[in-house]
């Protein structure tokens, strides 16, 4: 399966705080929610004021760290987010996407990834074709058994199509 | 031939009808998912809207446990509590009421715990149950919903780190001081996403109520799963509480341990975690000029029996500080009636305690005794989070012993010179 978008760049260490800032946590409606995705991040304001649909973060080490959060996942998700690719992946935050069904993928050196380069991403091989600047990177995919419930649209999805 | 594995790994390799290792993703077979009052009314709107009114996949291992704001203190809270009643009525699941006391205290004394099994809940705590030698896991809204459902739940087989406990226990001292010294070395990152299973002789000579101490302050390192390896009192605990049959459980002797720590505990003095983190540990001595205006002692951590009695042997025949408050709360109703019997709240009553209702109590916020800015509390719970127990307050965690020891006096005070 393929996702194809334009590249939205952030750095190291982005956490929940950033991702979706504490002070929004009473919201519910998923909507709302997403008008504040990556609000306290650096450059996040303009990203939400600039960001198209099916758009992809990439990111550096360790993003999504701090506080659990489903509200991050759900928020990225909800401004047109189609796939996050990053350096590596907060343990918590990857389960909460691959629970809520937001794509991710680990990459070596994303800093490669320059803002809007046209970037595709073959979720299941890993293949990543920046065709902005005509290479191609050997991305890390999610193991086989969260690869099933990030398709399946996240865990009760995929158990509602299990059962 | 087979390669050895942890206790973890064993447990994961059951519960998921395979052979997995540290590193390894699996579905397993969940033995109980438990909720609260807190986070459990979200977990019961994710259900509806996923699955409507289907069915959990079996009654008698889902648990909903009210322990936080018991009884309610506000109406939003006794509508959450009222949703999570229906729910279980609706699903027949077990429910325990306002009038049982912490989660998973009651799951361990209703004989739904016992060792090897796979459970996780709401609380940031469950892996508290490592004290039989479960593996407990909290989880967020859509695991538990999910698992709720489903029976099951995928995880990741985390890396283990082995500690070992040698040594005898000296008097004066309890397993509080021993898991303060422990955070002070591993510090509050030291476990990330990491189970912990310790052993040793000490472990396997522990008595279970310190037992749980020490599995339930694994939260404090942020590991995922703690575990200690059962012993007698285990066998004991479980027998008179009913939990029928257990298997049990050792690591191989070759495990693959991501690090292994080794701990002498026969030299430890009483110790105290200072404001505002877990792992920011002194000696007790270092910090006796600190006043007090408060002490509590209960939580899921140090709420026992036990905890209860060795904070009695301090205050018998004595009365706390005129410039002191002081609250104790037994974890679960089975510990205070058997502190009633034993004549333990007589003694607290004596000293000028307030004694209430079994439950979190003091663990957070929204329990009576909350303090002013300013104000300085000894608590014998799990955190000491800045603005955790009243904004512009101070928290110090401690053990029974040593909390009992400075309600006398006013001061932080080590409890052999009580
Ligand atoms: S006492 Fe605190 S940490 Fe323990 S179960 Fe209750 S709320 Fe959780």
């Amino acid at each position: 399966m393929k996702i194809r978008g334009r590249g939205w760049c952030f750095g190291d260490d982005i956490d929940t705080d950033q991702i979706y800032p504490g002070k929004y946590l009473p919201l519910t409606d998923k909507t709302e929610m997403a008008k504040h995705a990556m609000e306290g991040a650096e450059g996040g304001m303009d990203f939400i004021k600039g960001v198209k649909p099916h758009a992809v973060i990439i990111a550096g080490k360790n993003f999504g760290c701090g506080s659990s959060r489903e509200h991050a996942t759900v928020a990225i998700k909800g401004i047109g987010i189609d796939i996050v690719i990053a350096r590596s992946f907060a343990r918590i935050f990857r389960r909460n996407a691959v629970n809520t069904g937001l794509a991710i993928i680990e990459m070596d050196e994303p800093t490669r990834i320059k803002n809007n380069d046209d970037i595709e991403v073959d979720i299941i091989t890993g293949k990543i074709t920046n065709y902005s600047r005509n290479e191609v990177y050997n991305g890390h995919p999610v193991s086989p058994l969260e690869m099933d419930i990030m398709q399946a649209g996240g865990l009760l999805e995929y158990l509602k199509k299990m059962c | 031939m087979k390669r050895d594995q942890t206790m973890i790994e064993k447990i994961f390799s059951r519960a998921s009808g395979k052979d997995v290792f540290a590193g390894d993703y699996a579905w397993l077979k969940l033995n109980l998912v438990a909720m609260r009052d807190f986070g459990g009314p979200n977990v019961v709107q994710e259900y509806r809207l996923a699955f409507g009114d289907r069915k959990i996949f079996n009654k008698d291992q889902v648990a909903v446990t009210f322990d936080l704001h018991i009884p309610p203190r506000d109406e939003k809270v006794a509508v959450n509590q009222q949703l999570l009643r229906q729910f279980a009525k609706d699903q027949g699941a077990k429910l325990f009421d306002v009038n049982t006391g912490i989660g998973q205290h009651i799951l361990m004394e209703s004989g739904m715990v016992k060792p090897w099994d796979v459970i996780i809940g709401t609380d940031s705590h469950m892996n508290l149950l490592g004290a039989v030698g479960a593996a407990g896991f909290g989880m967020g809204t859509t695991d538990v919903a999910g698992a709720m459902y489903k029976g099951s739940l995928w995880f990741r087989v985390p890396e283990t780190i082995k500690m070992v406990l040698n040594g005898t226990m000296p008097a004066a001292i309890s397993s509080k001081d021993i898991i303060l010294h422990i955070l002070s070395v591993v510090r509050t990152d030291g476990a990330l996403h990491k189970a912990i299973e310790f052993t040793g002789e000490a472990v396997l000579k522990m008595p279970f109520h310190d037992r749980i101490t020490i599995a339930s302050m694994v939260t404090e390192m942020s590991g995922e799963i703690g575990l200690l390896e059962p012993n007698d009192s285990v066998k004991d605990f479980l027998d008179k509480h009913k939990a029928g049959p257990f298997d049990t459980l050792t690591a191989d002797n070759d495990g693959i341990y991501e690090s292994i720590m080794e701990f002498d505990i026969s030299k430890l003095a009483p110790l105290i975690s200072c404001p505002h983190s877990p792992d920011n540990v002194e000696r007790v001595t270092d910090m006796k000029d600190v006043k007090v205006d408060q002490v509590f002692i209960g939580s899921c951590t140090n709420g026992r029996y036990e905890d209860l009695a060795s904070a009695a042997g301090i205050l018998k025949g004595k009365k706390i500080s005129n410039t002191v408050r002081m609250i104790i709360v037994p974890a679960t109703m089975e510990v205070a009636m058997q502190a009633s019997n034993a004549g333990l709240f007589d003694i607290f009553m004596n000293a000028g305690v307030v004694i209430t209702n079994p439950g979190c109590a003091l663990c957070t916020t929204g329990h009576p005794g909350i303090l002013a800015p300013g104000e300085t509390m000894i608590s014998t719970s799990n955190r000491n989070f800045h603005g955790k127990l009243g904004k512009g307050a101070s928290v110090y965690l401690a053990s029974p012993a040593t909390a009992a020891a400075s309600a006398i006096t006013g001061y932080i005070t080590d409890p052999r010179e009580a």
